[in-house]
């Protein structure tokens, strides 16, 4: 009697504990996060930042994984790939995600591989030239793209980034016509990019206000133009829309969270909810607006909606430029 | 607020204890990433960035600054001790680091590299506060043409390192050459050598390249023909550096650290230049010369003053123009921005309290550096007692954890491993692996660089004498080339006069080899 009801205890036992995993909620060990771009860039940061104020909303830690390689192709085919479990997500990024698909032919993965759970964070893109410069004005810079293309160069962080579609469609929304003709001149990074023009390697760059902000306050690059709909503050140059160009006002970076397509419903609703807190976070808060981004959490569903317009308009630009690489 | 009083309010920053605590707590936390295989000092203070931002401005840029030299200089104790460079920096601490550490010396290297470290981080810091305007102004007149200039200099290196045939030197630059090309190319996105996979559009993986260079073949040879060699000899004892084998480096280090500083300042070049550039001249002016790379302790003094010269030097164009030069600079300036500081030439009016803080924590860093790098290699060092029966298979294990740590990708396991067999191909052909490395670094910069002038130019070969940093390095190049040429010459007529006298070549690089 005695033994059986022990017995009959430790069945119980053995049931309860066996049972308690299947209840446990989603996170149950730590969760990866992959940067598909190296670390110290606007995505790392961006990335670190946000985990940093995720820490004290889960048991469970998040490891920052730095998957870098070929414009952001390598850590998103990783993601892509991986198993749809949730316990692996990409902090995805305008260059992975609606550049690299719109310009490149054989990038292993396709904007459907993924399951979006939010974009978080929305970066204003800004032209600017050099401070020496004669270019004033958008104006300035159309007139000499009209007459000489080819001794206009852009500088951008290589084949497929944001900084090169974003010259390609300021110049074409502005009316020059042979846009192919105007040197794109492909660098290390973004944050070459914008030296390249402060040196006078390059014409002008289109990127991040954040990757110019330094340089502006210094006053060694000179704003031409913000993408954005409302002037931006330490910018002192007009908006697209008061110049008449409001589809550039679809041309801004953005980083958001993206699992893969199969990621559970469980995962991505916590996610949702992790977001939600995380943007409330003060010191993250402070950090992103240092570096000159806007924090705006959109849902799963207008996170896909704004990711896949972002992608149909470049896309076009694409195929109406023959800016894509087979 | 005048000068005075600024440096005052500096000193007073910098005069809390807390101040003098992070600085410690950042070189150590550096320190012993750098010395874990697959961790940088990059890494290092990426990791460390988001702890900076509740603490207050000064404490966590000096937290910053700390891990970043700390990590600079523990990159050399794997690179001496188990051949593991971590960086690419490092790897120029390899070529003489190890066969040192071979020979049981491993104490004498490591205190070289420390003493070589300090100094040139001393050196680096002086010349941030007293010529960073001036190196700045001068840094920025660096475009494509000028790095190619430069990194085409930088490839003479591979004459010097390559032992007693040039022939075989050549060979092995050629091959990290070709491996350096594989993924997108830069100037077409287009995707060259991948084979249709997804793993090699970003290229080969740095850390797995050099670890399967230099440490596996080691692994290899050892389970092919496991006897203890040099067991004995490595035990013979801690060896430290006489002063009389310091002051006979001193000269290199100083050389090496004039060399970081120069090179450091440029954006956009990075440690592995200079650790090179600084290794190669010391060799040159050597009279020992023929010794480097079978373990002459001045080789590892010029490697890692370059190295570290760098250190310091990155800070120039952040300080005095508010530019980040490189990855490192870059996350630091992520540091100062959450603070609403904003580096560059006005900081110095609205912030000067700061800068001079920085300044005096710089300096002192460099004190600490020698204090916390002293205590870690007197810990180290008894990895070099450890038999290699017991060392190679750790070694084996902490390799496969650091490569696979970089970028949590088994691919960059596997490509570790095939670059150990070609590495250990190489050693049983005695085909030198460090212009393999040169290349592979060097590489993808002179093409990329060559390409980059050519779309300013719109194809015009002018563009590479341009101006006068660009006829300087044409002139060096060519001047090393003409002496390359001499020493080739004069080697071969003492090899004919020598050979019927029937005396071996000297061997050259280091290792356990199955052969004999």
């Amino acid at each position: 009697m005695k033994l059986k009801s022990l017995a009959m205890a430790f069945g119980l036992a053995a049931t309860a504990l066996s049972a308690a995993p299947a209840l446990a909620e989603y996170p149950e060990r730590p969760v990866q996060i992959v940067i598909p771009y190296g670390p110290g860039g606007a995505t790392d940061l961006s990335a670190r930042a946000l985990a940093t104020a995720l820490g004290s909303q889960s048991e469970q830690p998040f490891v920052l994984v730095n998957r870098t390689g070929a414009g952001g192709a390598t850590g998103s085919a990783a993601v892509a790939n991986a198993e749809g479990d949730g316990y692996t997500v990409l902090a995805a990024r305008v260059g992975s995600h609606t550049v690299n698909p719109a310009m490149k032919a054989n990038l292993p993965y396709k904007l459907e591989d993924f399951r979006f759970v939010g974009v978080y964070e929305i970066n204003p893109v800004v032209c600017a030239v050099s401070a020496n410069s004669d270019i004033e004005t958008m104006d300035d810079l159309v007139a000499m793209a009209k007459d000489d293309p080819a001794a206009v160069r852009y500088s951008s962080s290589g084949v497929g980034s944001m900084l090169q579609i974003a010259a390609a469609m300021v110049l074409d929304s502005f009316g020059v016509e042979n846009v192919r003709e105007v040197t794109h001149l492909p660098l290390a990074g973004g944050g070459e990019a914008a030296l390249a023009v402060y040196q006078g390697t390059a014409t002008f760059v289109c990127t991040n206000s954040s990757a110019l902000a330094s340089f502006v306050k210094n006053g060694q690059l000179r704003p031409i133009l913000v993408t954005t709909a409302e002037p931006l503050e330490g910018f002192d140059a007009p908006t697209a829309a008061s110049l008449g160009h409001e589809d550039l006002e679809a041309l801004v970076g953005w980083t958001g969270i993206a699992g893969p397509d199969d990621m559970p419903d469980e995962a991505a609703e916590q996610w949702r909810s992790w977001l939600a807190e995380a943007v409330k976070d003060e010191t993250f808060l402070n950090f992103m607006k240092q570096a000159g981004s806007k924090i705006d959490l959109m849902s799963p569903e207008e996170s896909l909606e704004f990711v896949n317009n972002q992608y149909q308009t470049f896309s076009r630009l694409v195929e109406d430029l023959g800016l894509r690489v087979e | 607020m005048t000068l005075m009083d600024q440096i005052g309010m500096g000193f007073g920053l910098v005069a809390q204890w807390q101040s003098v605590g992070y600085l410690v707590l950042g070189v150590t936390i550096g320190v012993i990433a750098g010395a874990i295989p697959g961790m940088s000092a990059v890494m290092a203070v990426a990791l460390t960035l988001p702890f900076t931002f509740s603490l207050q401005p000064i404490f966590g840029i000096l937290l910053l600054l700390g891990v970043y030299k700390g990590g600079v200089f523990g990159g050399s104790i794997p690179a001496i001790l188990i051949k593991t460079p971590g960086t690419p920096a490092s790897s120029a601490t390899t070529i003489d680091g190890y066969p040192l550490a071979e020979k049981g010396q491993a104490g004498k290297a490591l205190d070289m590299a420390l003493y070589a470290s300090c100094i040139a981080d001393l050196v680096s810091n002086l010349a941030l506060i007293l010529f960073a305007g001036w190196l700045a102004s001068f840094a920025l007149q660096f475009g494509p043409p000028e790095f190619f200039t430069l990194i085409l200099f930088s490839l003479t290196i591979i004459a010097g390192v390559s032992g007693d045939s040039l022939l075989k030197g050549c060979v092995s630059a050629i091959l990290g050459l070709l491996l350096a090309t594989v993924g997108l190319d830069l100037v077409y996105g287009t995707d060259r050598f991948i084979f249709g996979s997804a793993n090699l559009m970003g290229g080969l993986n740095f850390i797995a390249v050099l670890i399967g260079l230099f440490a596996i073949p080691e692994i290899f040879a050892y389970v092919r023909n496991p006897k203890e060699i040099d067991g004995d000899v490595r035990k013979l004892g801690h060896v430290h550096l006489s002063f009389t084998e310091f002051r006979h480096s001193l000269k290199s280090i100083i050389r090496g650290s004039f060399i970081g500083v120069i090179l450091g300042a440029i954006p956009g070049i990075g440690a592995a230049p200079a650790a090179f550039v600084s290794y190669s001249e010391a060799r040159r002016n050597s009279p020992n010369r023929a010794n480097f790379g079978k373990g002459e302790v001045e080789g590892v003094a010029a490697a890692e003053a370059g190295n570290n010269g760098v250190a310091g030097a990155t800070l120039i164009p952040l300080l005095a123009l508010g530019v980040p030069g490189d990855v490192t600079t870059a996350i630091i300036i992520g540091a100062f921005m959450i603070h609403g500081l904003q580096p560059g030439p006005m900081m110095f009016a609205t912030n000067g309290d700061i800068i001079y803080a920085i300044f005096i924590g710089l300096v002192l860093s460099s004190v600490i550096l020698l204090l916390v790098g002293g205590a870690a290699i007197r810990g180290f060092r008894y990895i070099a007692d450890v038999p290699r029966y017991v060392l190679l298979p750790s070694v084996l294990v902490l390799s496969v954890y650091g490569v696979f740590a970089v970028n949590n990708s088994v691919f960059d396991v596997g490509v570790m491993f095939a670059i150990g067999a070609i590495g250990y191909g190489m050693l049983l052909l005695r085909i030198p692996a460090a212009p393999f490395v040169i290349a592979f670094i060097l590489g993808p910069l002179l093409e990329n660089n060559f390409r980059q002038s050519l779309l300013m130019s719109q194809g015009s070969l002018d563009i590479f004498v341009r101006g006068p940093i660009t006829w300087f390095f044409w002139s060096l190049t060519l001047l090393a080339v003409a002496v390359i040429i001499r020493q080739t010459l004069q080697a071969s007529r003492e090899r004919a006069v020598l050979t019927p006298l029937g005396t071996p070549s000297a061997m050259s690089s280091s290792g356990t080899r199955p052969a004999e």
